[in-house]
């Protein structure tokens, strides 16, 4: 079960954005990461990004995605969202779970696909520091296209990060840089 | 001025050349130690080049200067590739660690001939940097980094290249002559 139904003040600048803190409870917490533990993954790579992703997760059927599915898409939450960020009704969310180990990186890239509002990834990975690489990094887009990183979110484990994504929504995962691996359970709100 | 080695300009060669590069799936030859004399000012000024999404690198001119431009190269390239072509641009480029350009980079271009001239020296696969080609179905071309290697590739319209994402464990920087040929 979430442990919080509210959100706090959304951040503005480079673009509206959140980090809910203490998402999930202990015993879904422990379910959530066994249940992601037992999925397989698949390499992917291209020249934006080298991760391992898991299936789409989105109309699974087992009892830990399900709860997870509900603690972050049910009705009440999303509204809390459409809330938080000022956006019009959310109608759904998808989801997949992806690993990033050494040397994998998402480099910048604005999330702009039809339907999608929000943004969302719960970091499932304790004591992630500085120093191992797969910072969130938010951008601004400077004149001419050059990048100036504003913010640098080192995910906190149990941690629900979401922006709005739009034309400036700039962000990458920073190259893994040690030998750990960075889950996540990520997706976006539609309209 | 840089002068091709010898052994590129014998007809046998030239010939074979020419066989291996209307063979493959993408038209690609890579060609090392291509130069017997390398006439290069490695220390062109490049400047910070960056469209976030696109691409972050460093331009300038190109180490080579006008040897892209001589008669004894378009020569070779005719003879190389049988096509007529005419100089478009030359840039000298330098990927370093968190540099990389994605395959959008060149938007939609005609056909073209894409020339790369390699100086990057010490380089690790694992580093990434490596040029990157593709063209609908077909398999993308990976070009590895190697030092006085010269690479051609024959480019249709809709098909892109980049240059892979440098890490930041790589502990050297690519460095490139890049050159551009419309055939005529």
């Amino acid at each position: 079960m979430r442990k919080t139904n509210s959100i706090p003040s959304v951040e503005s600048f480079p673009f509206p954005h959140i980090v809910v803190e203490d998402f999930l409870d202990e015993d879904t917490l422990d379910l959530a990461i066994d249940a992601l533990a037992g999925l397989e993954y698949s390499f992917s790579e291209s020249d934006l990004f080298s991760y391992w992703a898991s299936v789409e997760l989105t109309d699974i059927d087992h009892p830990a995605l399900n709860v997870l599915r509900n603690d972050l898409g049910d009705k009440s939450w999303r509204n809390e969202v459409a809330k938080a960020f000022q956006v019009s009704k959310l109608s759904k969310i998808d989801m997949a779970a992806y690993v990033y180990g050494l040397g994998d990186f998402l480099l910048p890239h604005d999330d702009q696909v039809e339907d999608r509002v929000i943004a969302y990834s719960l970091h499932l990975t304790p004591d992630l520091e500085d120093n191992d690489g797969g910072s969130l990094d938010l951008f601004e887009a400077g004149q001419e296209g050059k990048s100036n990183l504003v913010k640098k979110i080192i995910p906190k484990f149990n941690s629900l990060n979401m922006f709005e994504v739009s034309t400036t929504s700039w962000h990458q995962v920073s190259e893994i840089l040690t030998d750990i691996q960075r889950l996540t359970l990520t997706g976006w709100y539609h309209v | 001025m840089s002068e091709i080695n010898f052994y590129y300009l014998e007809k046998p060669t030239l010939s074979n050349l020419n066989r291996i590069f209307e063979s493959a799936e993408i038209p690609f030859i890579r060609l090392s130690k291509f130069l017997s004399k390398e006439d290069s000012n490695l220390k062109t000024k490049l400047h910070h080049d960056e469209k976030i999404g696109f691409y972050k690198r460093k331009i300038g001119n190109a180490h080579l200067g006008d040897f892209w431009e001589s008669k004894d190269f378009l020569r070779f390239l005719k003879n190389s590739t049988g096509f007529n072509l005419k100089f478009r641009s030359s840039q000298g480029q330098s990927y370093g660690p968190g540099d990389y350009s994605l395959l959008h980079s060149e938007e939609f271009e005609k056909k073209r001939l894409v020339v790369v001239y390699d100086f990057t020296s010490s380089w690790n696969f694992e580093w990434g940097g490596h040029d990157i080609y593709t063209s609908p179905d077909k398999d993308p071309l990976i070009c590895k980094r190697g030092p006085g290697t010269l690479m051609l590739t024959l480019l249709d319209e809709g098909d892109y290249s980049c240059t892979r994402y440098v890490s930041l464990k790589s502990e050297s920087a690519v460095k490139i002559d890049k050159v551009v040929f419309d055939l005529k």
